[in-house]
C-alpha cells in the first residue's frame, strides 16, 4: 500500500528544493559574478591613471 | 548448474527464470554491442555492458556470491536437518531450518538460511555435539545474491559488483572525472540557465510518481525517478543505496535512454514549439568568464549545496573538486589523469560490472520492461518542462531565449545540447545555440545531484 502522503512530500519538498537550490546559486552566482567584474574593472580604472599600477 | 558450454549447453536454453532466458539475455547484450559498435550509442558503456552481458549469459558464476553463516549464540550445536551427500548440492530455501543449537542455559535457538543458496557437504563447516560460540561459522551457502546481506563475491563480476557498485565508489569517482571534463562557463555567463536545470528535473518527479502507480515502492519509485535527470552515475549511485536490486534494470535505462536523446527529444520539441519559437534567434556570443570566477565556482556550488542539501555532498564534492582541478591552473596532471585515464578505467568497471549483474534472473523480470517504459517516459517528461519552463521565463525576460535551450536541462551532457543546436539551425540558419544550450545542460548535472540529495534525505 503506497503512503500517498509521504509520496506527495516527497516530490513536492523534493522538485521545490531542487527549484530553490538552484536559484539560490544562480543568484550567488550571479552576485559573485558582478563583484568580480566590478574589482577588475576598478583595478583598470587604477592602472590607466597616471602613476598607476 | 547455469549454460555452461560443455558442462550444460541445454541448460542455457532451458534454465533461467523461463526456457530460453539466458539466450534471450545473451541476444540483448549482443543487441547492446551491435548498437555501440554500429550505432556508436554511448559506445564507451554499452560495448563494456553488452560484452559482460554476454559472458555473464554464458557462465553465471561469474555474478555469484557466498554467505557464510554464523553462529547467533554459544552453545551445541544439537542436530544439522541438511545432510548433502559428498558430491550432492542441496538447494536451499529462504528461512528453511538448518541447525539447532542448544544453549547452556538448556535454550534451544534454530539456524534459518536468510536466502536461498546451494549447499554442497564441504559447506557444513559443524556437525552435532560441536562446542560454538557467537559469530563462529556454521555452514556456508553458496550461489546467495550479493544484495544479501553479509553475502561475499566470489567472482570477477560480483567482486567488481560488491566492490564498486554496492560501496558507491565507482559512480563517485566517476563523477570526479566528469568534473574535470566539464566547461561550466556557459553556465557563469548566464546563470538564470540554472533554472531550466531545475525545470527539467520534473520528469524525475512524474515518473516517481507514476512508478508508484505501477506498484513500485517508494525507494524503488525513487531510483527509477532519477533516469529522467539522464545522469548515468546519479542513477547508479542513488539505486545502489536505495534499490540495489533494480540496478540490472535502471543503469541500463539511463544509459540506453541517453544515447537515444536525439530520437527522444526532437518529438516532444516540436510538439510544444512553434517554427517561429523554434527560430528565436540568440547571439551567438556569451560574455567572457573570467579565470577568477572559473575557480570560485566550484567552491561556491560546494559550499551552498552541501550546506541546503547535505546528502548531495558526496556527489557534489566529487564533481566540484574535479572541476577545480581543473580550473585553478596548478593541477593540470591531476586534472588530466581525472579526466581521461581516470576515467576510462572507472567507466570500464562500470560497464563491467553493471553488465556482469544482468544475469536472465536478474534482467529479464517484468520490472525491467517497465523501468525500461517509465524511463523514456521520464525523460520525454523532463524535455517538455524544461522547454515550457523556457517559454514561460520568455514572458519576463528582455532579451527572448529559445525555448529549445530549455530541452537541454536533462542532463545528458552534451548531447541535449547537441539536439538543441542541430534544431535551432534547421530553424534558423543563423542561429548558433550549442553553448546557449551547454548552461542548462551542465545546469542538469547539478540540478539530478540536487534531486538525489533529497531523496536520500527524504527516504535513504
Amino acid at each position: 500500500m503506497v503512503d500517498w502522503a509521504l509520496a506527495t512530500k516527497i516530490a513536492g519538498a523534493g522538485f521545490g528544493t531542487v527549484f530553490l537550490v538552484l536559484i539560490i546559486l544562480a543568484i550567488v552566482v550571479w552576485g559573485v559574478s558582478r563583484l568580480i567584474q566590478s574589482l577588475g574593472r576598478g583595478k583598470e580604472g587604477q592602472a590607466q591613471q597616471p602613476g598607476g599600477r | 548448474m547455469g549454460p555452461l558450454i560443455g558442462g550444460g549447453l541445454i541448460s542455457f536454453f532451458t534454465g533461467g527464470p523461463f526456457p530460453g532466458s539466458y539466450v534471450v539475455a545473451f541476444l540483448v547484450g549482443c543487441f547492446f554491442v551491435y548498437m555501440g559498435i554500429a550505432k556508436k550509442w554511448e559506445p564507451l558503456l554499452l560495448v563494456p555492458i553488452g560484452f559482460s552481458m554476454i559472458v555473464v549469459n554464458l557462465f553465471p558464476p561469474l555474478f555469484h556470491a557466498q554467505l557464510y553463516i554464523e553462529s547467533p549464540t554459544e552453545g551445541t550445536v544439537m542436530a544439522v536437518n541438511v545432510h548433502p551427500a559428498k558430491g550432492e548440492v542441496l538447494e536451499i530455501e529462504k528461512e528453511q531450518l538448518l541447525l539447532e543449537i542448544r544453549e547452556p542455559d538448556g535454550g534451544i535457538v534454530e539456524v534459518r538460511a536468510p536466502t536461498g543458496g546451494e549447499l554442497a557437504k564441504e559447506d557444513l563447516l559443524v556437525k552435532v555435539g560441536d562446542q560454538v560460540h557467537p559469530h563462529d561459522r556454521l555452514l556456508k551457502l553458496e550461489k546467495v545474491s550479493i544484495l544479501q546481506s553479509g553475502a561475499e563475491g566470489t567472482e570477477l563480476f560480483s567482486r567488481i559488483f560488491q566492490g564498486g557498485i554496492l560501496t558507491e565508489i565507482i559512480p563517485l569517482l566517476i563523477f570526479l572525472g566528469l568534473g574535470a571534463l566539464t566547461d561550466f562557463g556557459p553556465l557563469l555567463a548566464n546563470p538564470k540557465t540554472l533554472i531550466l536545470g531545475a525545470a527539467a528535473q520534473f520528469g524525475v518527479y512524474f515518473v516517481f510518481f507514476m512508478a508508484l502507480i505501477c506498484g513500485f515502492d517508494i525507494k524503488e519509485a525513487c531510483s527509477i525517478g532519477i533516469i529522467g535527470g539522464a545522469d548515468g552515475p546519479t542513477t547508479v549511485y542513488l539505486t545502489a543505496k536505495l534499490a540495489p536490486h533494480l540496478l540490472a534494470a535502471t543503469a541500463p535505462a539511463a544509459y540506453s535512454y541517453m544515447a537515444m536523446v536525439p530520437l527522444i527529444q526532437p518529438p516532444v520539441i516540436r510538439a510544444l514549439t512553434s517554427k517561429k519559437e523554434r527560430a528565436i534567434y540568440m547571439k551567438p556570443q556569451l560574455r567572457e568568464v573570467s579565470v577568477r570566477e572559473r575557480i570560485l565556482f566550484p567552491l561556491i556550488a560546494a559550499v551552498v549545496i552541501i550546506w541546503l542539501v547535505p546528502r548531495a555532498a558526496p556527489l557534489i564534492g566529487c564533481l566540484m573538486f574535479g572541476n577545480l582541478l581543473r580550473e585553478c591552473g596548478v593541477t593540470e596532471r591531476l586534472s588530466k589523469t581525472a579526466g581521461e585515464a581516470f576515467m576510462d578505467i572507472l567507466t570500464l568497471l562500470l560497464g563491467m560490472s553493471i553488465g556482469g549483474s544482468m544475469t536472465a534472473e536478474n534482467f529479464l523480470r517484468p520490472q525491467t520492461v517497465m523501468v525500461f517504459a517509465l524511463g523514456i517516459v521520464a525523460f520525454a517528461a523532463a524535455t517538455a518542462f524544461g522547454v515550457l519552463i523556457a517559454k514561460l521565463m520568455n514572458l519576463f525576460s528582455k532579451e527572448p531565449i529559445n525555448p529549445m535551450i530549455g530541452a537541454a536541462g536533462v542532463s545528458a551532457v552534451p548531447m541535449s545540447a547537441r539536439v538543441v543546436q542541430m534544431m535551432g539551425q534547421k530553424a534558423n540558419p543563423r542561429n548558433f545555440l550549442l553553448m546557449h544550450a551547454m548552461g542548462p545542460n551542465v545546469a542538469g548535472v547539478i540540478g539530478t545531484m540536487v534531486a538525489a540529495g533529497t531523496f536520500l534525505r527524504l527516504v535513504g
